[in-house]
């Protein structure tokens, strides 16, 4: 046998170390695999069952990440005491309205029969039933059952004379504002727009020495869901509207639409509030509020929690709460969002689901999030029950406006609606030297394709 | 004697076809069969929100749409500067990247291992990292160029032209290292003595780069970019992560508007349609790339 000494080891080739290089990039390749994958992450169950004499069920839940964790466990604990054959498994989605929507409808578009239960986004329901995707609640969700939630939000959650959803949370857009400064000035909650200007630029002029920072408004402007919401207010504040009244067109070449978007693309950005708004979904445009650097904002009503929190908010106890100002007195508007429950038309245990729904829309367990959890409740009577108005005073405000509050266009196709909506908004208010009008007309002509696609189907 | 020989070519040929068709069989599952679904579905006109409608088949329709469609001309007109951009900045920052790591200093193990940290971090966490960068209130590029005087901070997601430059930025600042990868490999095989040769011949510096590395670097290169076009082509998680698309448009790209029609908007026929468009572009540049390639590999082989 013969040995190779180290002088006698054959010269290695020059590409040997080009042959390390690609070896080392498939080991890094092999690194990062894992990091890409593992989008959703399942949660155990809270709490075992005992044995009971029904056959055990596991209802799956897919839900987005809460923002109030400690909440959900223990009521989905207490639902699992109170049911002890079912055991509930949560499936958590992104938090983001579109990410959990496109999570969502990939596994029903797909006819999982994993899914049981879940959340729809007002704005889906068309679609959700057009789909097929959600079982209609007719038979179990009674007329009488119905008349104890407000309103607007069992209208959002029917189509076509079936009901779909049973409402969760339901939102609608407020104004908050700082309530010392406003007093400062001897000015009381803006019913108008103008008179918001107005208001903003007196309080400016006297603060701008002590905080520079300090910006007339603040709301979201980015290219997102968001963004519809925010200009569906100032157009319908504006006596327009984003559809024809019989719901046929786009109506966004209305002279009422086009001066509403004037007004936020001339008086809001870049001078009522910084051009930053453009990039700001709710996290940001809240912040700044937080932050004591924005005298008005508009936000969903779980903000009121967060605005005076000690902890959280430098302006604690000197936000108030108000509806959306109009652009004439009494033309407020307030875009309608929140949430439904919905059971899976694959789902195998519709029963169980359904006990699952009752139990988390009951009045104790909206009671429950409205006090721990900030989450304004859909239930007529929590807004004038005396505890919850005890802990939530703002809610007595709210109910007017939620019971005012004007849904999105509601379409099966809305998704790709909203996405012609936001690109033309966003073009509005971020690229200088538009011919607006010419926007609006493109914009109306395509949304109207669209729609004229959904009536040829039907 | 004949008959066993052909027995033995037809096991030769048995085993050969047996050792290729694991891969053979994964490619039909994981890329011809995608590909060719894409191109079926793409020919339909199918809505998720809409399933009365069904699925005619419509031919050429959606790629007829697609051509008129304003939208995807502003993601294709995007996409291209895009690609042009990111890939010109990205090959020249890798060129010298690579030569300085291709020289002897010390510590050269060490900062050859800290260039590829900007390749080894994902995507998404590069992204949101320099989304952050580039925040109004508590950016590290606001902090830099302004300092304390906070009212001068600028929005610079807000501006539809600043936006796209960063996004620009931000896929040279991931992706340099993995150009630079790429044209180091190229550089270690470019055999010294014709350097030493130049440099007997009185070749400067400049000289010598210029008539012996960059040519001999050229198979490298043209690597490097077909890599780099191919990914550029297909951007999405920068776009998804920084700025979805907006500020009005201005950095929707080809494959986000894909994805928004294909899994938001539930178009399942133009989302195809879309997709197979971009499929089709990136495999004409890949092959007039691979051509160049090939001919170049060629004439290095001739003696």
């Amino acid at each position: 046998m013969r040995w190779i000494s180290p002088t006698q080891r054959i010269q290695r080739p020059p590409q040997s170390y080009a042959g390390t290089v690609f070896r080392w990039i498939g080991l890094l390749i092999l690194i990062l695999l894992p990091c890409s994958t593992g989008i959703a992450c399942a949660e155990s169950p809270p709490g075992a069952a005992p044995a009971s004499s029904k056959p055990h069920v596991t209802l799956r839940f897919v839900s987005w990440k809460p923002d109030h964790a400690r909440v959900w466990e223990e009521v989905l604990a207490d639902f699992t005491r109170t049911h002890p054959h079912i055991s509930v498994v949560r499936e958590l989605a992104p938090h983001s309205s579109t990410a959990y929507h496109d999570l969502l409808t990939q596994k029903l578009k797909n006819r999982d029969a994993t899914v049981d239960v879940f959340f729809i986004d007002v704005i889906w329901v068309p679609e959700f039933a057009a789909a097929g995707w959600a079982r209609p609640l007719d038979d179990i969700f009674s007329p009488a059952m119905r008349q104890e939630f407000l309103p607007a939000a069992i209208e959002v959650g029917q189509y076509d004379t079936h009901v779909y959803g049973v409402p969760s949370r339901i939102d609608a857009g407020l104004l908050y504002y700082r309530q010392d400064l406003l007093a400062k000035y001897g000015f009381i909650a803006p019913a108008t727009w103008p008179e918001l200007v107005r208001q903003a630029e007196t309080v400016l002029a006297g603060e701008r020495q002590t905080n520079p920072l300090l910006q007339g408004y603040s709301a979201q402007f980015k290219q997102y869901e968001g963004l519809v919401c925010n200009m569906l207010e100032f157009v319908e504040g504006h006596g327009g509207s984003l559809m024809r009244p019989d719901g046929t067109g786009s109506a966004l070449s209305s002279p009422d639409a086009l001066a509403a978007v004037q007004f936020v693309r001339d008086e809001v950005i870049g001078r009522l509030t910084s051009r930053a708004a453009l990039t700001y979904q709710e996290p940001e445009a809240l912040s700044l509020f937080l932050q004591g650097h924005a005298i008005f904002h508009r936000n969903w009503p779980y903000a009121w929690e967060l605005a005076n929190n000690q902890t959280r908010s430098t302006i604690a106890g000197q936000v108030g709460v108000a509806p959306l100002p109009g652009f004439s007195p009494g033309r407020a508007a307030a875009a309608l969002g929140g949430w439904l429950y919905g059971i899976s038309a694959y789902s195998q245990h519709p029963d169980e689901a359904w006990a699952l729904i009752e139990f988390l829309s009951s009045q104790a367990v909206q009671k429950k999030f409205s006090r721990e959890a900030g989450i304004a409740p859909s239930r007529e009577a929590l807004f004038s029950d005396p505890e919850v108005l005890a802990r939530s005073p703002q809610l007595r405000n709210q109910g007017a406006v939620l019971h005012a509050a004007t849904p999105r266009p509601r379409s099966p196709v809305y998704p790709a609606i909203s996405h012609l909506l936001q690109r033309y908004f966003s073009r509005a208010l971020a690229v200088d030297g538009l011919d607006l009008a010419q926007e609006a007309a493109i914009t109306d002509a395509h949304i109207d394709r669209l729609l004229a696609l959904t009536k040829a189907a039907r | 004697m004949i008959r066993a020989h052909s027995l033995l070519r037809h096991r030769e040929g048995l085993a050969a076809w047996s050792m290729v068709a694991p891969a053979l069989l994964v490619t039909m599952v994981f890329a011809v069969y995608p590909v060719l679904d894409s191109l079926w579905l793409s020919l339909h006109h199918i809505f998720v929100g809409i399933p009365q409608l069904g699925s005619p088949f419509v031919g050429l329709d959606n790629y007829v749409a697609l051509f008129h469609d304003p939208v995807a001309r502003q993601a294709l007109v995007v996409t291209l500067a895009f690609v042009l951009l990111s890939t010109l900045l990205e090959l020249a920052c890798g060129l010298i990247i690579a030569l300085v790591i291709h020289e002897r200093f010390r510590g050269r193990g060490l900062v050859r291992a800290a260039i590829l940290i900007p390749w080894a971090i994902p995507t998404v966490v590069a992204s949101q990292l320099w989304r952050y960068i580039f925040n109004d209130q508590y950016g590290f590029a606001n902090l830099l160029l302004f300092g304390d005087r906070v009212t001068d901070y600028v929005p610079w997601l807000a501006y539809p032209g600043v936006a796209f430059a960063v996004v620009v930025l931000t896929d040279v600042w991931k992706t340099s290292s993995f150009a630079a990868l790429l044209i180091l490999a190229g550089l270690q095989v470019i055999p010294h003595d014709l350097y030493d040769a130049a440099r007997v011949d009185g070749a400067r510096m400049w000289q010598r780069f210029w008539h012996i590395t960059l040519p001999l670097l050229k198979p490298a290169l043209l690597l490097a970019l077909l890599f780099r076009t191919m990914d550029a082509f297909r951007v999405f998680d920068l776009v998804f992560v920084m700025t979805q698309g907006g500020p009005g448009d201005a950095t929707q790209t080809l494959q986000f508007y894909g994805y928004q029609t294909l899994f938001t908007e539930g178009r399942i026929g133009y989302g195809s349609a879309i997709s197979v468009a971009v499929f089709l572009m990136i495999l004409a540049l890949s092959l007039t790339y691979l051509r160049a390639m090939g001919s170049n590999l060629l004439e290095r082989r001739r003696p």
